[in-house]
C-alpha cells in the first residue's frame, strides 16, 4: 500500500526565477557578476550570493581571467562564471517553466538563428 | 574606488569565513573597479553576500570561547571579577550598614569555615598522586585561586543581596562559597602540574569490567607534552586517586 504514497521525485532542481535569470544571463555572455547585474537589473545583494548557490549546486563553475589579461588592460583579474553540463540542462528545463526567460534575455545562439 | 568603498569591503569581508576571506574580497574590489555609479549600493550588497558565505560555509566557525585553560588567564579573570565585585560592593549602603553592625568579619569567618566542612563532608579533598617534589607552583596556584574566590563570592554576594534581598545575603554566601571551593578544587585536578595549563583531550579507557585486574576512567593529556593524567572512575586499592604520568622529552616531537 506504501507505493501509493510514493511521489516522482524530481531529478533536476527546480530554479527560482531569480536564479533561473542569471543562469540565463551567464548563458548569454554576461560572465561577470556585475555584468549579471547590468544585464538583469538585479541589485549586488541578490545577484552575488544566488552566483554562490549556483555555483554549490554545480550548476555554474567559477575561474580567475590570467594576471596577464588583466595587467594588458590595466584592472585587476576579475572572476568569471561558466555554465557546467548540468547548468545547462537545468536551464534548458527552466525555459519549459520560464518560457519568457530566453525573450528576456537572448542567449548567442538565439539571436544567430 | 573610493577609501570609503574598500572600508565597506573590508567590514564586510569581516563576515566571511577566514579561508574564503582573501578570494572575496580580491573578487569583490576587482569588481567595484567596474562599478561607476550606485557605488555605495553594490557595496552594502557585499554585506549579504558575506553574510550568506558565513551561512552556509561547511566548516562550521568555531565559536570564540573565553578560555580559563592558562593559569595566568584564569588568575586574572578572577582578578577582575573579584575587583569588580567590590569595586559595587564599597558603594553599597548595605555594606556601610553590615560593616556598622561590627560582627561582619566573625560572620563571615564563621561562613567560609561552615562552607569548607560542608566542601570537605561532600567532596574528595584529595588533589592527586603527583611524583616529585615540585608542588610549590601548584599549592601557590590553589592558594591563590581560593583567595580571589572569597571577594568574589563575598562581595558578590553583597551585591546580589542589594538587587533580590536581604535576606538572600547569607544563604548566597554560603552557597557561593561552597560552589567557589569546590570549583577551585576541580579545576586544580584538571590542570598539570608543570605548567598548570587545563589538561585536553579526555578519553574514556576501559570498563567496569576491568576493576579487579587494572583500572577504567578516563585519561587527559597535556597540550604542552608534560604528561598524561588517570583518572578512575571509582577508587580501587591500587588507584584510589588520580595519578600524573610525566612524558620525558623524547615524546616531544608528538606535540
Amino acid at each position: 500500500m506504501l507505493h501509493r504514497y510514493n511521489f516522482p521525485v524530481a531529478l533536476e532542481p527546480k530554479l527560482s526565477h531569480t536564479a533561473a535569470l542569471i543562469l540565463q544571463a551567464i548563458h548569454a555572455g554576461h560572465v561577470y557578476g556585475f555584468s549579471v547585474m547590468e544585464r538583469t537589473g538585479l541589485p549586488s545583494g541578490t545577484v552575488y550570493p544566488a552566483m554562490r548557490r549556483l555555483e554549490r549546486d554545480s550548476l555554474i563553475r567559477s575561474q580567475w581571467e590570467s594576471q596577464a589579461i588583466a595587467d594588458s588592460a590595466l584592472r585587476p583579474p576579475r572572476k568569471y562564471y561558466k555554465l557546467t553540463r548540468s547548468g545547462k540542462a537545468t536551464l534548458e528545463a527552466s525555459h519549459k517553466r520560464y518560457p519568457l526567460l530566453a525573450k528576456l534575455i537572448p542567449s548567442p545562439e538565439a539571436e544567430n538563428a | 574606488m573610493t577609501p570609503l568603498h574598500l572600508a565597506l569591503l573590508r567590514s564586510a569581508s569581516l563576515l566571511v569565513p577566514g579561508p574564503d576571506r582573501a578570494e572575496w574580497f580580491a573578487e569583490w574590489s576587482a569588481e567595484l573597479w567596474h562599478v561607476n555609479r550606485g557605488t555605495t549600493a553594490f557595496c552594502l550588497g557585499a554585506f549579504r553576500d558575506a553574510f550568506w558565505l558565513r551561512r552556509n560555509n561547511p566548516i562550521p566557525i568555531a565559536p570564540h570561547t573565553f578560555s580559563l585553560r592558562s593559569p595566568l588567564s584564569c588568575l586574572l579573570f578572577l582578578a577582575a571579577l573579584a575587583a569588580v565585585s567590590i569595586y559595587f560592593a564599597l558603594r553599597l549602603p548595605l555594606t556601610r550598614a553590615l560593616w556598622a553592625r561590627g560582627n561582619f568579619v566573625p560572620a563571615y569567618l564563621f561562613m567560609i569555615a561552615l562552607s569548607v566542612l560542608i566542601v570537605s563532608a561532600t567532596t574528595s579533598l584529595a588533589l592527586g598522586e603527583y611524583p616529585g617534589n615540585r608542588h610549590f607552583r601548584r599549592r601557590t596556584f590553589l592558594a591563590i585561586k581560593i583567595a580571589l574566590v572569597l571577594p568574589i563570592v563575598c562581595c558578590g554576594s553583597l551585591d546580589l543581596a542589594s538587587v533580590i534581598s536581604m535576606s538572600f545575603q547569607s544563604h548566597g554566601l554560603l552557597i557561593g562559597l561552597i560552589v567557589g571551593f569546590r570549583w577551585a578544587l576541580v579545576d586544580q585536578r584538571r590542570r598539570c602540574p608543570v605548567c598548570l595549563r587545563l589538561l585536553t583531550n579526555p578519553t574514556r579507557i576501559g570498563g567496569p569490567s576491568h576493576t579487579f585486574l587494572d583500572w577504567y576512567g578516563t585519561e587527559l593529556i597535556c597540550a604542552q607534552g608534560h604528561g598524561l593524567l588517570y583518572v578512575p572512575e571509582i577508587p580501587t586499592s591500587c588507584y584510589s586517586t588520580q595519578r600524573w604520568q610525566s612524558l620525558d622529552p623524547s615524546w616531544t616531537s608528538l606535540f
